[in-house]
């Protein structure tokens, strides 16, 4: 008894490890054949890749997967002496090898050592579509969802059984959803029998979106006559759809223009609109602001990239001290001295804008500078129809912050208090008691600074170039005095109506006309109201 | 005799002014063409067009002054009036042309030929003939004037917003002429010009002759807005830029008299793009730039604003140091530019020649004072004995 | 008063002439090379690097001891990207100056504006930017790219490797983008594409809100055609653009763009990473690997002190007119522009490439057609060059009144407009 248990054992120890061994050979030359076909992409064309890629896709092993996005990143790299492919990370001036199927590091390798194995947009999609099918069963919900999300976007034939093994295996609700819908968009792209596709048809008029509407004006084309009714219902359906959430785009557009144009000329609603200083040098403000952002994000490139996040936190206090202060020095030295002769602030701050262009231009270079957006203002989502993306959504908060912090500047704090005061009676507010030229200095510094910071802001989106603030100048101006100078209620909504405005007339009118359009309509709105839409009335006004 | 009647009609620095414009406008292109190159009196013909150009830049500084100057209208949309100018005179050069043109067709510029046009548009008729293309240049920039400000006026826009409301108007047109649809050729402008009245525009007595309309244009122009402003209409028109309202209330239709001068500047502006225009030989939408009006307003600033020599010597003095300093300093010269507008601002708030003639009348006055003084004192003993 | 204003124009005008006389009577121990382009306005931002780029070259010259024996001499001066004041200067550079050649200008009307001026004075223009052909003038070499050179050869590209079917041909309203959009709407329908599959869209200079265009592209796309963006969209323009398109999340794998303004140094201002695989058509890139591209950006970043400076393809395009020159001038044994116009056609230098350029009788040069893939370090990365070397094609084959034209300055033809049809000269015949 004793021995045969130990017999047994013997035996299914035995078995076991026979089992193992051969397993572990079966996978050896697995990894083998593998590795033979990750070295093939070393050497080859495009179109030979795309054929190596597909095959690699096949094995439908994941191990070919850290290859794969290697080579969509450009890190896939061939040793030039013996043919292997690694991947590689950049060490100074030489590369570390990583295997390319087991990840282990396997040394270092001079550049020049090394061949690069190039990629294009043909191969990038089919390595997309490849890690699709690859990271259907990942154990990582993020990453089963965007495979689910790739096949959607790249639909194939060959993708279906995987789909449904994956459908099948799938325990996340909002997963199982896109890998349906992947699953009817590759079956409209297959030759699954009609009754099959109907149903795929309804589920892809379901999902909406451009993407569905471009699948199915594909299909469209290829489809036998009894899909075709359903397949143009479809498509017209996406298309109502989609008009109704074309115009709530449009809305967006003009907000998001608006917002642009507000943050571009508040700081001149101030020094313009309350002080009445023709300030041609606003716009140079705007742009020392997005050259601190530059500044900033560069010391912080080189020295604490972890807080790139932050840069354009940390760029926006400083912008504010350092326009500030050009503002407060340009005050003191040149405006002070031309109180009461507005249109001679005109050319002094030309001069000035001038000096300041070509210093921006000596110091830093003629041109563009990269001004990088941190991550959490990349990208963009999907509201319904309407895409939003971040950079655009934070800027329309940030103008409207910045807005309200004005306004509550200039109602509620004593400083604000004083700075009405002087720009309405200066000489009433000097008897009593005010500083006029110190207040003066100080909101002309707070204009400056406004202009600043919303220099930080438009750094994400335009130019950070010693032009910038010339694109600016003359829309400011507009906003301004198409609001009513002195307001900055009219600031606020002279910039969204004619943010608005521009971009419902721009799919009409083509953008050159849409805009010659709305400067006609600005004209012909200060005929009728000559001090603009919120006018200051009293006496004070014809002075 | 006439001269004296001139002299108290017109000023007399207008009447030595005008005069000397006169004097130049024979005596540079007799220089040129009368003497050899190597001669110590020649003046290159390189020197003869950029004067030329500058006389055209002086005009229009006279246009602006007539309004801005004389009738506080500050428009920072003159140049739009001067490149409508150009752009008629473009017009006519472009016509001129005719089969010499890079695809030989007898009536197409070459911009419409490649672009496929099939026909001329119709605003292009008429602009083979001189005369037509003559009074367009004057009476396309005065009719916007005319329309332009005929709604402003009366609806009394002013200060800054009519300022501004001059800049949207020629950012409007800047963008109008940039589109190729237009028919104006777009960005690349007209040019590739041949000749003007059958003369090469590019031969040297051609250039002189044009340097001296300039000169003579100047000079009249000079004479009328002189004309204008010294008459009882100038006066009030002054009234008009120190206190308008008041002005309104005594009676005077002041929109009125707004909108006249501001159409003669217009077309004084037209003229001066007309003359521009063969001189450089090229008119393109950047004239329509609102910086080059914003400088138009500094020239005339740094001149001498309400003086009707400063705008000319302001026109003339801040092209040629752009002229020097571009060649000079090719990397600085704009610190020298916008330091000299900083500068005459701070401290000559009048412009050189009006900060000139203070000086002059204070010296006078002083002058005066001590003749006083000393006749004073001489008197002084005589009374005490 | 009218005293000062006489003095001061007096003493202007004495300034004037001075400097005018000393540049007719300076030594005559230098050969001077006029450098014509914008340091100020809005072409600063290109314009700047190519002046650095003529500096650097006339340097090197000078340290391999100069041209005939002479020194060469830089006369550097600041159009501002004003236009007439390019005619300006260019007449300064020519006639005060007395320079042998210059090389400058960016934009068309830039060249269009000093034309007149090098025809009257007789001297030599070297322009070295891509533009929209349909000119061929006798004082004029064009070392950039003609359309044929960049544009065509990109949209046949697209069509073979990428399979584009639906075009969006987006550009800046102005005459570059205007031609060569004709040029390849005419030759796009040529290879059967209907017009409905062909959107065109214009906007205007330094246009910065690209919102509704990039989603109009994003639903022209959606039509279930592989779609591609032919964009002539000018230098300022371009990188919000791209910052929009990189937002809304068009990426190069479903609707490429494929720039012909868009080159190193434009892209030194952006973050490339969300636009890998977006496409460039030029003659040259930064990261062509060859010995003589790897001096050349040596010195380049040695002169500029600068070592994130890039080079890019108008760079190139100087160098190869600058070579051109010198080469033209050794064999003509001196600078007397008829002299160098007349040797200049035939004369071949290498480019860097990796191949040589030769000037061909229509004042036009050979040049390789690179694609390049956008990465994400900023450069690009070729992916498709042409076999041979293109000839640049200065009448359009596709638009219908110049199919006829060619260009031939040798004798006994000399003529820029010369029309095959009908056997004359254009400009004179007809």
């Amino acid at each position: 008894m004793h021995a045969r248990l130990i017999h047994r054992f013997l035996q299914c120890l035995f078995a076991t490890v026979c089992l193992m061994v051969t397993l572990l050979a079966t996978d050896l030359r697995a990894a083998d054949d593998l590795r033979v076909m990750v070295d093939a992409l070393g050497g080859g064309n495009f179109q030979e890749n795309q054929k190596q890629v597909e095959a690699l896709a096949r094995t439908g092993d994941p191990k070919v997967v850290p290859a794969l996005e290697a080579l969509a990143e450009g890190d896939l790299y061939q040793r030039k002496i013996d043919g292997i492919v690694f991947i590689v990370r950049p060490a100074g001036s030489s590369f570390k090898l990583i295997d390319a199927l087991t990840g282990e590091e396997a040394g270092e390798e001079a550049k020049a050592a090394l061949e690069k194995i190039k990629v294009n947009n043909g191969l990038r999609r089919t390595i997309r579509a490849a890690l699709g099918g690859l990271t259907l069963m990942s154990p990582d919900v993020a990453v089963r969802l965007q495979a689910a999300g790739t096949i959607l976007r790249t639909p194939s034939a060959d993708a279906l059984e995987g789909l449904d093994a994956a459908l099948a295996a799938e325990t996340d609700n909002a997963v199982k959803v896109v890998l349906g819908q992947a699953r009817a968009a590759s079956i409209l792209v297959s030759d699954r029998p009609a009754d099959e596709k109907r149903a795929a048809v309804a589920t892809v008029v379901e999902t909406g979106g451009r993407d569905s509407l471009s699948l199915l004006s594909a299909a469209l084309a290829s489809a036998d006559e009894s899909l075709r009714p359903d397949i143009e219902a479809g498509i017209k359906k996406i298309d109502d759809q989609l008009a109704i959430w074309a115009a709530g785009q449009n809305i967006w557009y003009g907000l998001s223009l608006g917002s642009v144009l507000l943050l571009a000329a508040i700081g001149l609603a101030i020094t313009f609109g309350v002080m009445g200083i023709i300030n041609m040098a606003h716009g140079e403000m705007v742009m020392l602001g997005a050259y601190t952002t530059f500044v900033v994000q560069q010391v912080i490139r080189t020295s604490f990239p972890g807080l790139f996040d932050w840069s354009l936190a940390i760029a926006l206090p400083l912008a504010f001290l350092v326009t500030g202060a050009v503002g407060l020095v340009m005050e003191r030295a040149i405006i002070r001295f031309l109180y009461g002769r507005p249109l001679e602030t005109l050319l002094a701050t030309w001069g000035v804008s001038l000096i300041l262009q070509q210093a921006v231009r000596s110091i830093f270079g003629p041109t563009n500078q990269e001004v990088g957006n941190p991550s959490w203002m990349s990208g963009a989502f999907e509201l319904g129809g309407m895409t939003i993306t971040w950079n655009r959504l934070w800027i329309i908060v940030f103008a409207l912050a910045v807005f309200v912090f004005l306004l509550f500047l200039l109602k509620k704090t004593a400083m604000g208090l004083q700075m009405r005061a002087v720009t309405q009676n200066r000489r009433m507010a000097s008897s009593m008691g005010i500083r006029t030229p110190w207040v003066d200095a100080l909101t002309f510094a707070l204009g400056s600074g406004i202009a600043g910071i919303a220099g930080v802001a438009l750094s994400q989106i335009d130019n950070v170039s010693p032009n910038l603030g010339q694109g600016y100048i003359i829309d400011s101006f507009m906003v301004v005095v198409f609001g009513g100078v002195g307001n900055l209620w009219g600031t606020l909504v002279g910039a969204f109506t004619l943010g608005i405005l521009n971009k419902f007339l721009e799919p009409y009118a083509g953008a050159v006309l849409g805009k010659i359009l709305v400067l006609v309509l600005i004209i012909l709105f200060i005929q009728k109201r000559p001090r603009g839409l919120f006018a200051l009335k009293g006496r004070a006004v014809e002075a | 005799m006439i001269t004296s009647f001139l002299a108290k009609a017109l000023g007399r620095n207008i009447v030595i002014a005008a005069a000397i414009l006169l004097a130049l406008a024979a005596l540079v292109p007799a220089l040129n063409l009368l003497t050899a190159p190597d001669h110590a009196l020649h003046v290159p013909t390189y020197v003869v067009s950029l004067f030329g150009k500058y006389l055209t830049y002086a005009l229009l500084a006279l246009a602006l002054d007539l309004v801005w100057g004389f009738c506080g209208i500050l428009s920072l949309g003159h140049a739009a009036f001067f490149a409508l100018g150009g752009y008629a005179m473009g017009m006519y050069l472009m016509r001129q042309i005719g089969a010499r043109g890079s695809y030989g067709n007898p009536l197409l510029p070459d911009f419409m030929v490649f672009l496929n046009w099939k026909e001329l548009p119709w605003f292009w008729h008429g602009f083979d003939k001189f005369w037509f293309a003559a009074l367009m240049a004057v009476l396309v920039p005065g009719l916007l004037a005319f329309v332009f400000g005929w709604f402003a006026f009366r609806s009394r826009v002013n200060g800054v917003y009519l300022s501004i409301i001059t800049q949207a108007m020629t950012f409007a047109l800047l963008l109008a002429f940039f589109r190729n649809d237009m028919g104006f050729g777009g960005n690349n402008g007209l040019t590739d010009f041949k000749d003007i009245l059958g003369f090469n525009i590019q031969s040297n007595g051609t250039r002189s002759a044009l340097f001296a309309a300039s000169a003579i244009a100047l000079a009249l122009s000079l004479v009328i807005t002189s004309g204008i402003v010294r008459s009882k209409y100038g006066k009030i028109l002054i009234g008009v830029r120190d206190a308008e309202s008041r002005t309104r209330f005594l009676g005077y239709r002041v929109e009125h008299m707004k909108l006249f001068a501001f159409v003669v500047s217009a077309m004084m502006a037209g003229v001066a793009g007309a003359l521009y225009v063969p001189q450089v030989g090229i008119i393109n939408p950047g004239e329509f730039e609102p910086a080059n009006s914003i400088e138009v307003v500094i020239w005339t600033a740094v001149g001498g604003r309400g003086t009707l020599i400063g705008p000319i010597v302001g026109a003339i003095v801040v092209n040629g140091g752009k002229s020097i300093f571009t060649a000079a300093f090719p990397e600085f010269w704009l610190f020298a530019l916008g330091g000299l507008f900083v500068l005459v601002t701070l401290f000559l708030p009048k412009g050189i020649v009006g900060t000139a003639r203070q000086f002059v009348e204070r010296r006078k006055e002083y002058r005066k004072a001590r003749e006083a003084e000393a006749a004073a004192f001489a008197a002084e003993p005589q009374a005490a004995e | 008063m009218s005293t000062k204003a006489r003095a001061t124009g007096a003493l202007l005008a004495a300034i004037l002439s001075t400097t005018a006389f000393n540049g007719a009577f300076a030594a005559d121990d230098t050969i001077k090379v006029g450098i014509l382009h914008s340091l100020s306005g809005t072409m600063a931002i290109s314009e700047t690097t190519l002046k650095d780029a003529m500096l650097m070259l006339i340097e090197e010259q000078n340290k391999k001891g100069g041209l005939l024996g002479k020194k060469l001499e830089a006369v550097v001066v600041d159009p501002a990207s004003d236009w007439p004041l390019f005619a300006e200067k260019a007449r300064e550079l020519i006639s005060v100056d007395q320079v042998s050649a210059v090389f400058g200008c960016w934009t068309s009307v830039s060249r269009k504006s000093v034309l007149p001026v090098f025809e009257e004075l007789n001297s030599i223009l070297f322009y070295p930017v891509q533009y929209e052909g349909e000119e061929s003038q006798r004082n004029v070499f064009y070392t950039g790219a003609a359309p044929n050179q960049q544009a065509i050869p990109a949209v046949d590209y697209l069509m073979e490797n990428e399979g584009v079917e639906r075009w969006v041909l987006a550009g800046t309203d102005y005459v570059y983008p205007r031609t060569t959009n004709k040029i390849l709407e005419a030759y796009l329908k040529s290879k059967g594409v209907k017009p409905e599959d062909i959107m065109i869209n214009y906007t205007p200079f330094g246009h910065s809100d690209w919102q509704t265009i990039v989603s109009d592209i994003k639903k022209f796309g959606s039509a279930g055609k592989k779609t591609a963006v032919v964009s002539t969209i000018n230098g300022d323009a371009n990188v919000p653009f791209y910052k929009e398109l990189g937002n809304q999340g068009v990426k190069a794998e479903d609707i490429p763009v494929v720039a012909f303004s868009v080159g190193e140094e434009e892209l030194a201002g952006l973050d490339t990473g969300p636009l890998v695989g977006h496409l460039a058509a030029w003659n040259y890139f930064e990261s062509v690997d060859n010995p003589a591209n790897a001096e050349f950006i040596k010195t380049w970043k040695a002169f500029t002190k600068n070592d994130k400076r890039v080079t890019n393809d108008p760079m190139e395009a100087s160098y190869i007119g600058f070579n051109m020159w010198l080469k033209a001038v050794e064999k003509a044994g001196t600078t007397d522009t008829d002299a160098v116009l007349d040797a200049m056609i035939g004369v071949s230098v290498p480019n860097l490439s990796g191949g040589y350029s030769t000037m061909m009788p229509n004042h036009h040069i050979t040049k390789p057609v690179l694609i390049g893939e956008i990465q994400a370090d900023g450069q690009f990365e070729t992916v498709w060059q042409t076999p041979g070397l293109v000839v640049g094609d200065e009448w359009s084959d596709y638009l219908p009144d110049s199919k006829d034209l060619i260009a031939d300055w040798r004798k006994p033809l000399e003529c820029g407009n010369f029309n095959v049809a009908t056997g004359k000269c254009g400009g004179k015949g007809s």
